[in-house]
């Protein structure tokens, strides 16, 4: 799958990323990661698990670097798929492929991973009625309809990659990315996946406070667009 | 006058005067800058006769002068702090286009993908999962 590229956000996981990077490379070589001014040795470990390291000077967030890794790998010669991917284990690689031949046998430009279609392993009861709020908020908001609205798993084409514009640095980019979905008018569909809540990822994952942010910066988007 | 009226009217000819000497001044929109000088002046008059506030105030219905003094400051200070926030936000916007690039660049270099043709000798990291054979046109840059 050479004409395919992960891109990985990378925010203190040293301690998994190396796995991460070499489980996506038994399936495809190119596994962009965007180091976003980690404290840790998350750098050394991307290189030395044979991942690109693109490396921001400083922290500015995972929506941020999710379009830095996305005009990287649109950089790479051949790339003409992309996968967005978490670096916390979260995500499965089976998942990704599978998705990929959504992309492939359909008309879709991107396929959105759902972990309400499929399953999300270990989440507490807290985290899924707060997603599925987020869901809900996401559905009145956006302009289109999904079943998951905060999942880091999706698969897109190169129309996509050359025309999404991330704007948004923080958590709240998977809202922006949605919006930007119903506004560049991107042909979707949505694919059931398994979301691991390991503890490791739990405990690194994102407090039930930050809905609150993404909310209302959600909202100030929707009235200054 | 006052010792108060004193301290208080140099202490607004100090902040019009650093206002007036900060370099990047004309990239302040005019109207901020109309209405900074108006404020000033209205200050000025403000503290020299207090009465005249109380006489506004009675005039648009508020009744005491300094209750239209608090609803005046918590409006200008409510929009300085939305004015201060969109400048902060701008710039960030700008900070991490400039980093953005700056790490693009910097992996670019690491991997070889100059536009030029590079070497493959001077590259420092191979590129992952690429052999010896790298293209030597990449897509022209965005
Ligand atoms: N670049 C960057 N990546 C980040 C940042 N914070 C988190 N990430 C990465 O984003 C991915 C997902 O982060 P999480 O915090 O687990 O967010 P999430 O998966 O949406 O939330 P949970 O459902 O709670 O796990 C991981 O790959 C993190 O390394 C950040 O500040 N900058
Ligand atoms: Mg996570």
């Amino acid at each position: 799958m050479r004409d395919v590229a992960f891109v990985v956000p990378v925010y203190n996981e040293a301690e998994v990323i190396g796995s991460v990077i070499r489980g996506v490379l038994e399936t495809c070589p190119h596994v962009v990661c965007v180091n976003d001014g980690s404290s840790d040795d998350s750098a050394d470990r991307i290189l030395e698990a044979g991942g690109y390291l693109v490396n921001h000077p400083i922290n500015m967030g995972q929506g941020a670097a999710l379009q830095t890794g996305i005009e990287f790998a649109r950089l790479l010669p051949g790339v003409t798929r992309f996968v967005t991917f978490d670096a916390d284990g979260q995500h499965r690689v089976e998942d990704a492929v599978r998705m990929l031949r959504v992309l492939d046998s359909t008309d879709v430009d991107i396929v959105l991973g759902s972990r309400f279609l499929g399953e999300a392993i270990g989440a507490s009861r807290a985290k899924r009625m707060l997603l599925k709020a987020a869901v809900r908020f996401s559905n009145l908001t956006s302009g289109i309809r999904l079943t998951d609205a905060h999942n880091g798993l999706r698969v897109f084409n190169r129309h996509v990659a050359d025309t999404l514009r991330i704007t948004a640095p923080d958590m709240t980019h998977a809202s922006e990315i949605i919006e930007l979905i119903a506004h560049n008018k991107y042909r979707f569909v949505e694919v059931a996946v398994t979301i691991d809540y390991s503890d490791y990822s739990v405990a690194k994952g994102q407090p039930a406070v930050n809905a609150v942010n993404i909310a209302v910066d959600t909202l100030l988007r929707k009235v200054s667009r | 006058m006052i010792l108060i009226q004193v301290i208080l009217i140099l202490a607004f000819a100090a902040i019009f005067l650093v206002a007036l000497r900060s370099r990047s001044a004309h990239s302040v929109n005019a109207w901020k800058k109309i209405a900074f000088a108006v404020l000033m002046v209205v200050l000025v008059i403000a503290v020299l006769a207090p009465s005249m506030v109380g006489v506004v105030a009675q005039a648009i219905g508020v009744g005491r002068g300094t209750d239209l003094v608090l609803y005046l400051v918590s409006v200008t200070f409510a929009f300085y702090v939305v004015n201060q926030y969109l400048h902060a936000q701008e710039a960030r916007n700008q900070l991490h286009q400039l980093a953005r690039r700056i790490a693009i660049i910097e992996a670019q270099e690491r991997y070889g993908m100059e536009r030029l043709t590079v070497l493959a000798s001077t590259r420092t990291t191979p590129a992952p999962g690429t052999t010896a054979e790298q293209p030597e046109t990449l897509p022209p840059h965005a």
